[in-house]
């Protein structure tokens, strides 16, 4: 039985929130709602979700400054984040190395996004899995129970 | 009686002698005047003389007959007989010395009567040579005359000719007068005509020199000699530093990256190599002293004069503000294009989520009606995408992120995209692939999008039953060539030159095709381009007016060490 993991959405525009916020509880997920990124990063660090969806431009702090502050925070440097924009990738705009992922949301449907969002949390799920071995297969044999 | 005859006789010869005296004497002074005159009288004298003896005979002979009247007169005579003794007596002496006097005169008269006849004679001799002599001289005169004369006519003539000379002199005088005053007004004219020149030419050069973008004008070698003020100015020199030194020399070109442009492209070297083209327009940069850098228009045309380039004119416009303007109208367009995806981004996801059934099943007609605002959102969304391309490229900010991709599998991820279209039309399609493509360096998504227009290109206008066929193979080591041929209308023959071009829909296929945006192969050649590679067309006309697509791009094969760069599950370039 797998635990709910928890999806924190950072997006300005209430539609295109409510819109995903929506199909992310019907498809199992819980969900969290920040309007900046600001408040999102208030969320990130409070509540330690499972995965970001981070919009770009916003008002009060933008997704690119969000995720730098998310990616300095100890716990932040690992979690998944996913960029939903509508902003191109252009020179002045590159793809930050930090994101796991960055999709262009007029491109990408709702299901395809949140499939991404499982294949990537499997993907987690299977590391830390694998890491929990690893660690078992380190520890000296007195200490196993 | 005899006596008193006798001496009447004697007084009459004395009167007459001395008559004749005098005569002479008057003869005498006028001999020398009248020769003629005293001849005849000389002869007179003579014939006189002679008379006179005659006379005195006769009369001695009547002395008898004239006794009566003799003796009636004795008395008288008796009287008169002492006075006449004695006048007897002095007249017979003075009748002998008259005598020998006259016999001397007259023979002195005669003598002279003689000397007057020669001197007569030789007067008429005189006189008849006067005479010829004047005859001649006559014919002379004649002659002299004639000639005269002649010389009259040719005086007359010359006289005549003379007056014409005098006239023409006049006139010459005239005339010299005149052109003396035009020659002084055409000095003048030319002084004031030189003057004007050089305003003018001063004039000229302070306009050329004036003009508000860079001018440098160049012989035909490309030695600079002339450069204006703005030329100066947007360059950092000093037209006395570059008089006479080489364009190249002075005017570092560079690309956008800062690598200088060799002197052979320089659009000057174009200009003079290509004679009577000009070439105009490209965006140059300028590499200043302090190695900054500014976009320039430049024209560089040829100066040609006689047939024969004889150097180049060359205009710089420092394009920085044309650029910032152009920048913000990209900008724009992609701030605006952004701004319209979020309400699209909100249709398209509503709308799925109703037509998955995520809140509920829909019925068929309602799942239809959606499926059309949906698709219409779909291809609203295609053209923003299209119009950020653009704006994109022409900003430069086009992002090139090569990769190791695999050619093949990409177009087939781009049929089985368009796989419905293609089914739709019922189109007869092919695709085929060389065997030895192995990955190469390039940008996935944009090969994407070169597949994806031209593909759906040939599906959009090809006609249903048509045929399509692609193909990729590569052309040598370093190429790879995508071919893509379609029977559909192909491209007017008189529009081919302008497919290329942004937002051009050719206008055999507007009416055809209402969903075509005109900015697919823009977006396709700008891509190529970009990427080193050229993209061509052959379409035919005739009935069957097949049309080809040529992609040429470079190939750059993937090392092995080099592989599996990629994140896995990235995905941003997918449909």
């Amino acid at each position: 039985m797998k635990t709910q993991k928890t999806i924190l959405v950072i997006e300005d525009e209430k539609s295109l929130r409510s819109a995903i916020v929506d199909i992310l509880r019907l498809k199992n997920f819980l969900t969290l709602e920040a309007r900046n990124g600001k408040e999102g990063l208030e969320l990130a660090f409070s509540k330690h979700p499972g995965l970001i969806l981070l919009d770009i431009i916003m008002p009060e702090m933008d997704g690119i400054t969000a995720l730098n502050k998310i990616r300095e925070d100890a716990w932040g440097k690992k979690v998944p984040i996913i960029m939903l924009t509508n902003l191109s990738e252009t020179k002045e705009h590159p793809i930050d190395d930090a994101v796991t992922h960055y999709l262009i949301k007029s491109d990408w449907k709702l299901h395809d996004i949140v499939k991404e969002i499982e294949e990537i949390l499997e993907i987690q799920n299977l590391e830390a899995a694998a890491d929990k071995l690893v660690a078992i297969a380190d520890r000296p044999t007195r200490n196993t129970k | 009686m005899n006596k008193r005859t006798t001496i009447s006789a004697s007084d009459e010869i004395i009167f007459n002698l001395k008559v004749l005296a005098k005569g002479k004497e008057i003869v005498r002074r006028k001999l020398a005047a009248t020769a003629a005159k005293l001849a005849v009288t000389a002869k007179k004298l003579a014939i006189i003389a002679e008379k006179k003896e005659g006379v005195r005979r006769k009369l001695a002979i009547t002395a008898k007959e004239k006794e009566i009247v003799r003796r009636e007169l004795v008395m008288t005579a008796e009287k008169l007989a002492a006075t006449a003794e004695k006048l007897a007596a002095t007249a017979k002496e003075k009748e002998s010395v008259r005598r020998r006097k006259l016999a001397a005169t007259a023979e002195k008269l005669a003598a002279t009567a003689e000397k007057l006849a020669a001197t007569a004679r030789e007067k008429e001799s005189v006189r008849r040579k006067l005479a010829v002599t004047a005859a001649k001289l006559a014919a002379t005169a004649e002659e002299k005359e004639n000639v005269r004369r002649k010389l009259a006519v040719i005086a007359g003539e010359l006289a005549v000719t003379a007056r014409e000379k005098e006239t023409v002199r006049r006139k010459l005088v005239v005339t010299a007068e005149k052109l003396k005053g035009s020659y002084e007004t055409l000095e003048k004219k030319v002084l004031e005509r030189t003057k004007d020149l050089e305003m003018a030419r001063a004039k000229e050069e302070a306009v050329l020199l004036s003009i508000g973008d860079g001018l440098i004008v160049t012989d035909e070698k490309g030695g600079i000699i002339l450069i204006n003020k703005t030329a100066e100015k947007l360059f950092g020199v000093k037209s006395k530093e570059v008089l006479g030194k080489l364009f190249s020399e002075v005017v570092i070109l560079v690309d956008e990256k800062g690598v200088s442009i060799p002197p052979e492209k320089h659009p000057i070297r174009m200009a003079l190599g290509a004679g009577a083209t000009t070439v105009a327009g490209s965006i140059y940069y300028y590499s200043r002293k302090d190695k900054t850098k500014f976009p320039m228009a430049i024209t560089a045309t040829p100066v040609i004069l006689g047939g024969k380039v004889i150097g180049t004119i060359k205009v710089f416009r420092d394009i920085t503000y044309e650029r910032e303007i152009d920048k913000a109208k990209t900008e724009f367009v992609s701030l605006a294009s952004h701004q319209l995806r979020t309400p699209l981004s909100t249709v398209n996801w509503y709308a799925e989520m109703l037509l998955e059934g995520d809140v509920g099943e829909l019925n068929e007609k309602q799942k239809k009606y959606l499926g059309e605002a949906y698709r219409s959102n779909q291809r609203m969304v295609e053209l923003v995408n299209a119009l950020l391309d653009v704006s994109s490229l022409e900003l430069g900010t086009f992002m090139i992120e090569p990769e190791p991709t695999d050619i093949i599998k990409l177009a087939q991820s781009v049929i089985d995209e368009q796989k419905p279209q293609i089914d739709t039309k019922k189109i007869i399609f092919s695709f085929s692939s060389g065997k030895n493509i192995s990955l190469m360096q390039a940008d996935p998504k944009h090969l994407r999008i070169i597949v994806q227009n031209i593909l759906s290109n040939a599906i959009k206008y090809t006609p249903p039953g048509g045929k399509i066929r692609l193909s990729i193979s590569l052309m040598n080591k370093n190429n790879i060539l995508l071919k893509i041929y379609d029977t559909g209308y192909g491209i007017p023959k008189n529009q081919q030159d302008k497919i290329f071009t942004k937002l051009f829909r050719a206008d055999n296929v507007r009416d055809k095709n209402t969903d075509g945006t005109g900015l697919g192969l823009y977006i396709v050649k700008s891509i190529v381009e970009n990427s080193g590679g050229k993209v061509w067309f052959k379409s035919g006309g005739g009935r069957n007016k097949c049309t080809t697509f040529y992609v040429e791009l470079p190939f750059v094969e993937v090392k092995k060490s080099e592989k599996g760069r990629s994140i896995p599950g990235r995905k941003e370039d997918t449909k």
